[in-house]
């Protein structure tokens, strides 16, 4: 045990050999297990996306471990240990903005077939939309790479020593030479995987996950000497399910409502590419809903007991024998410390395992997402831009695989470059709070003005990224700007409200976007005067200039406070006028099923003709080889009658073995029917693609 | 006892202003037809949606109330 600072104690060398056996063969066994499935990638969608194949119950026990390692049990069982149950409060507050999400955004990516958030945006405002929404998520992205390591070393770190020798040499073990040898591992990991791999992985390690943290409560509360001495030896304001109001700046209701019920859940369900991509690798826009939904009304609020309990069991320990967990432990190893306590040898290992696992599963998540963000909008437009030849499909294909691998190492060590900025803060939970506050909010609003409001226009949402930012980055050298928005919070001068900025966030951003929205006919006039002018292309240029200066001087603070407003003001305008002048926007073609209000021309376009909506059975079906190029399959007519299929409808077929979660299963078209009921004619793509095994009976169902 | 301020305050803040941001999003998607209710399916979802409103406000509710009275 070592004194960190003056009030702090914190911990090294937790844990047996047995553990440590335990965790190793633990990690071998996982990353077996993945490796095996990355064999089902044969292009860069298997690899990104996984095939959009899969059961809605396969990604919703995938997504627990996604879901569990991103909020990790660090960081909520340090927010357990120090203020109790109101550490589950983030879990429990998702539900506000799943109709937007299952009716709104998660149709819209599906059937508009993006393959990443920023290439939403060239289509919905433009390409110079794009590459800004593209910097700011891979900011996100990343940030959110380097908070999972960052919780990944914090949780190694007290079962290290604090040096160790080798070839007669003294190592120190820091938090940040565990990071980089965690990231290396990491990195070997998802570079060999893949979509499926994750999913695969993430499905075992879910089901895994729960259980370990289950049984950590258990033993936790049979330690203790059962349920009841466990509630009654905690003080009331522990057994609450919500923080204080406004108390204190570190932890408090409102604070983190508009940081992580607002921000975060809007930036969880919307922006956060690794959990679109699961849902995305549903068989359909159905088994999706159905994935996000079981997954925030059950997985989550039994993840917030996983996560939290080994801090609450702390806690009530630290009452009932403070020599066992002294009261002043370091939060972020409460876990680890409880954990150890609470279970015997092997079975500490096995916990630690499990967990540790699954938040390198996130972490592995977010690369192959991440990577997908870079393939899709960096490598290809830069391709293009560069005329390289991409007649050659396969070859190209082959080519994106490669960046693909390689550059999920240049962001494993991005992410572990960003530790540095957060592993100063009191706790993981603050360094993530405070990320969410800061980096979601003009992509949250962004997307959610483009995607609900037809008339949110290329100038406003372009705007909204540089004004709104300009705005923040005054918050951020002027904190008082945020006092009207803090609810009676206290600022904290180390770190001005880490929470609620948020609030102030959201707020300059929407308010940026609907003006400039709701000014477009001052703007297109602008814009007209401008090009009517002789001058015209120097006018532009100059306005272009200025707005460079100015984010410049705002994000140097060269002034005082009310200078830097009126920069933030004026470069405003100047973005607003010249992204009038300069995009090309089609409003009707641009909102085409790109919005809520055109869904249906969504799933159209998504078919290539109009849907048919009659429903049909699901039925079983023996498939043959024949030679033909089209992406067809073929179908008796009678069976097609028993799906109510036309030829050129969506089908979907699937290996019958329910357990498989649609593995082995393929999307195609209904070709011209034959007469022959219960066999299916496919090609051998199609056979390859799903992976299909001679004599297998398939089942096969109309999509739309 | 524990405040106004640590107990009930943050419920009905939570769900009030969750509640409007929840209750718009119903209205648009209604409205911009983007859920069908006169699909048998989109119904199914709707009256999932708002169940799913008043569970998680069930579990806080009762979540308070033990915390203050068992």
């Amino acid at each position: 045990m070592e004194q960190i600072n003056s009030n702090l104690e914190s911990f090294h060398n937790i844990g047996t050999t047995t553990d440590w056996v335990v965790m190793v063969a633990y990690f071998i066994a996982v990353m077996l297990f993945g490796s095996y499935f990355g064999r089902y990638n044969r292009s860069t969608k298997d690899f990104f996306f996984g095939g959009r194949r899969f059961a809605w119950w396969l990604i919703a026990f995938s997504i627990v471990a996604t879901g569990v390692g991103s909020h990790s049990f660090v960081k909520y069982s340090a927010m357990g240990f120090k203020n109790g149950f109101s550490s589950t409060m983030t879990y429990i507050n998702d539900w506000f903005f799943v109709p937007f999400f299952l009716f709104g955004w998660l149709p819209i990516i599906v059937y508009t077939k993006i393959r990443s958030i920023p290439e939403y945006f060239e289509r919905r405002f433009s390409p110079s939309a794009r590459f800004l929404a593209t910097i700011l998520l891979l900011f996100y992205m990343i940030g959110y790479i380097s908070i999972g390591f960052l919780t990944l070393g914090k949780a190694a770190l007290p079962l290290l020593p604090e040096s160790f020798s080798l070839f007669g040499m003294e190592f120190q073990v820091t938090l940040m030479g565990v990071i980089i040898f965690i990231a290396v591992i990491t990195g070997i990991y998802i570079t060999f995987g893949g979509q499926t791999a994750v999913i695969f992985t993430d499905l075992l390690q879910g089901a895994i996950l729960l259980f370990a943290g289950f049984l950590l409560f258990f033993l936790g509360v049979a330690h203790l000497g059962g349920f009841d001495i466990f509630w009654d030896i905690l003080p009331t304001e522990w057994k609450l399910p919500l923080a204080n109001f406004n108390e204190p700046s570190s932890f408090n209701f409102v604070g983190i409502f508009w940081q992580d019920g607002v921000a975060g859940s809007v930036g969880f369900l919307f922006m956060n590419m690794g959990l679109i991509m699961r849902f995305m690798a549903t068989k359909s826009v159905d088994e999706g809903r159905k994935a996000a939904t079981f997954n925030i009304l059950f997985m989550l609020p039994l993840s917030a007991i996983v996560v939290g309990n080994a801090g609450w069991i702390g806690k009530a320990l630290s009452i009932s024998n403070p020599a066992e967990v002294p009261p002043n432990t370091v939060p972020d190893e409460i876990f680890v410390v409880v954990a150890n306590i609470v279970s015997s040898p092997g079975v500490f290992g096995f916990i630690m395992a499990a967990l540790t696992a699954a938040l390198m599963s996130t972490v592995d998540t977010l690369i192959n997402a991440t990577a997908a963000v870079y393939i899709n909008d960096v490598h290809r437009p830069i391709e293009a831009f560069l005329k390289v030849d991409q007649s050659d499909l396969k070859k190209t294909d082959r080519s994106e695989l490669v960046a693909a691998r390689y550059s999920s190492i240049v962001i494993t060590t991005l992410g572990v470059l960003g530790v540095l900025i957060f592993r100063d803060f009191p706790t993981v939970y603050e360094a993530h709070g405070y990320f969410h506050s800061t980096l979601t909010p003009p992509l949250v609003v962004a997307i959610f003005l483009g995607l609900f409001w037809k008339k949110f226009t290329p100038a406003a949402v372009i705007t909204t990224f540089v004004g709104g930012v300009a705005l923040m980055i005054a918050a951020l050298h002027y904190p008082n700007l945020i006092s009207p928005f803090d609810h009676g919070i206290e600022m904290n001068p180390e770190r001005p409200y880490s929470y609620i900025r948020a609030l102030y966030n959201l707020f300059v951003c929407v308010a940026v976007g609907v003006t400039v929205a709701l000014s477009s006919r001052y703007l297109k006039d602008a814009a007209g005067r401008i090009r009517n002018s002789e001058y015209s292309r120097i006018i532009i240029y100059s306005i272009v200039s200025l707005s460079v200066l100015l984010f410049t001087l705002i994000l140097f603070n060269l002034g005082n406070e009310p200078l830097l407003l009126f920069q933030a003001l004026l470069l405003i305008v100047t973005v607003a006028v010249s992204s009038e002048y300069l995009v090309k926007y089609d409003e009707i073609a641009q909102t085409e099923g790109l919005t809520v209000w055109s869904v249906k021309k969504a799933k159209e376009f998504f078919k290539g003709g109009k849907i048919n909506d009659r429903e049909g059975e699901v039925i079983h079906v023996h498939w043959k080889l024949k030679e033909f190029d089209e992406d067809v399959l073929y179908f008796s007519k009678n069976d097609m009658a028993k799906m109510q299929a036309e030829v050129g409808d969506l089908v979907y077929i699937c290996d019958k073995r329910k357990y498989l979660g649609g593995l082995k299963s393929v999307h195609s078209v209904f070709g011209e029917p034959h007469e022959e009921d219960g066999i299916v004619y496919m090609n051998e793509e199609n056979r390859l693609n799903g992976q299909f095994i001679p004599g297998r009976v398939l089942t096969a169902e109309k999509e739309m | 006892m524990p405040s106004f301020f640590d107990s009930w305050l943050p419920f009905f803040y939570l769900y009030g202003i969750g509640g409007l941001f929840f209750v718009l999003g119903l209205v648009i998607i209604r409205r911009s037809g983007a859920i069908d209710m006169k699909k048998r399916k989109h119904r199914f979802w709707f009256r999932v949606l708002i169940g799913g409103f008043i569970y998680f406000a069930l579990i806080h509710a009762l979540g308070i109330i033990a915390a203050l009275y068992w």
